[in-house]
């Protein structure tokens, strides 16, 4: 079990083996922007600042380029993290959709006031 | 006389295997050809080779095409593009596979679309002599046919006039930012009776909204979101009804993140109608009739 934190929150949660950053957010009770959850709108783009993910499935290069990724960009509904990893949103800041869920996912309090 | 309907688009999609899951399975389209990289699809209430054709690599709209009635429109539409000021450009027959000659405009969108007035029929699966109502064994939620589509232009006024000007459509529904502003933040264009053939939203040209399949009516939609469910496909907004055209809908995304919509029922529309206008305080209820929310997924959210 490896841990997910995210900027500039700060919050960390557990995630488990093979899920996305999406779906451990998600079944950590947070929500944040994301579209079309394929990996093709490219709205859930986050900047990898710990750490390092995978792709699970192919990625167009119009969606998420080269340029990008080498610049750290993360797009979120397709990485798949690789042991501990850091991320941070882009102008937002996570939405707590179930505080159950967080319950069950959480491994430190946020730091900072929701 | 004229354009007879939306007769097909490609789409480019990351995974062929599982956009082949996707279109096949879960909508029940039906593959007509293939060729490297390219699949042809088609539902079963239409007769003509292909409706939606699968592109392997990238996301978003290659190009899409509407069924014209005759030689002359073809010729009717090259004047009018080229007066309008488009690029436009013969197309030879096979360039489009099945697919007779035809003309190929550019919008000032930067889309690309393709005229042509014959295809090879096939048939649709119920024949059209004594047929019965729908085909006995179905495929997933089983869509007839492809419907109509929606666009990105980041002049929604100018590629109005352009549809209108050249494909001599008509503006059944709009939505400005002021009730006498010539200008447009979306509008739906219809060429015949349906209530849009293609609809433009503010946003990236040569952006692609989404594609939608009709359904019979809202039984059909809420079976579809069951079956969505058991596929896991990626539902953006569940069943619910557009204010705008009162049609019934489901808008999901095909595994490379297309948009795709299921729609059922709106009204018929026609020529001699005054355009109905939406203004801003109310898009939310003309985009989503029940939430009357516009989400940020219906202006930022598309390939
Ligand atoms: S949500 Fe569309 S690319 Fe991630
Ligand atoms: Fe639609």
């Amino acid at each position: 079990m490896s841990v997910l934190t995210v900027l500039p929150d700060n919050v960390s949660v557990r995630a488990k083996p093979g899920e996305t950053i999406l779906a451990v957010l998600s079944a950590s009770g947070y929500g944040y922007r994301i579209g079309c959850r394929r990996g093709g709108c490219g709205i859930c783009k986050v900047d990898l600042r710990e750490g390092e993910v995978y792709y699970d499935h192919p990625v167009a290069e119009s969606v998420l380029s080269q340029e990008e990724i080498a610049a750290g960009a993360v797009l979120s509904c397709r990485a798949v993290p690789v042991g501990d990893v850091t991320i941070e949103l882009r102008d937002e800041r996570l939405k707590l959709n179930s505080a159950l869920l967080r319950s069950i996912r959480a491994v430190k309090a946020p730091t900072t006031k929701e | 006389m004229g354009i007879l309907r939306l007769g097909y688009l490609h789409v480019r999609v990351t995974d062929m295997a599982e956009a082949r899951k996707h279109y096949i399975e879960t909508m029940g389209l039906k593959v007509t050809a293939e060729e490297a990289g390219k699949v042809y699809l088609k539902g079963w209430d239409e007769w003509d080779h292909h409706s939606v054709v699968l592109e392997e690599g990238g996301v978003g709209l290659a190009k899409l095409g509407f069924k014209v009635q005759s030689e002359d429109d073809l010729n009717t539409y090259e004047n009018n593009a080229r007066t309008f000021g488009a690029t436009v450009e013969r197309m030879s027959k096979g360039e489009e596979l099945e697919v007779g000659q035809g003309i190929r405009v550019t919008t000032p969108s930067g889309h690309v679309v393709e005229l042509y007035n014959e295809i090879t029929y096939l048939g649709n699966e119920v024949g059209y002599l004594n047929p019965y109502p729908f085909p006995r064994h179905e495929t997933g939620i089983s869509v007839p046919a492809l419907d109509h589509m929606l666009i990105m232009a980041e002049d929604v006024a100018l590629n109005e006039k352009f549809f209108m000007d050249t494909f001599g459509m008509y503006a059944v529904e709009q939505i400005r930012p002021e009730i006498d502003s010539p200008a447009r933040i979306a509008t739906w264009l219809s060429a015949g009776q349906k209530n849009h053939d293609i609809a433009i939203v503010s946003g990236k040209d040569k952006g692609l909204h989404h594609f939608a399949f009709q359904l019979e009516d809202w039984s059909k939609i809420l079976r579809a979101a069951d079956i969505f469910a058991m596929d896991d496909v990626s539902i953006d907004i569940t069943p619910t009804r557009h204010g705008i055209t009162r049609g019934t809908t489901i808008y999901f995304f095909d595994p490379a993140g297309n948009r795709n919509e299921t729609y059922a029922g709106g009204y018929r529309a026609y020529r001699d109608r005054p355009t109905t206008i939406w203004t801003p305080e109310h898009i939310g209820r003309g985009i989503f009739s029940h939430s009357r929310e516009l989400n940020a997924a219906f202006t930022e959210v598309y390939t």
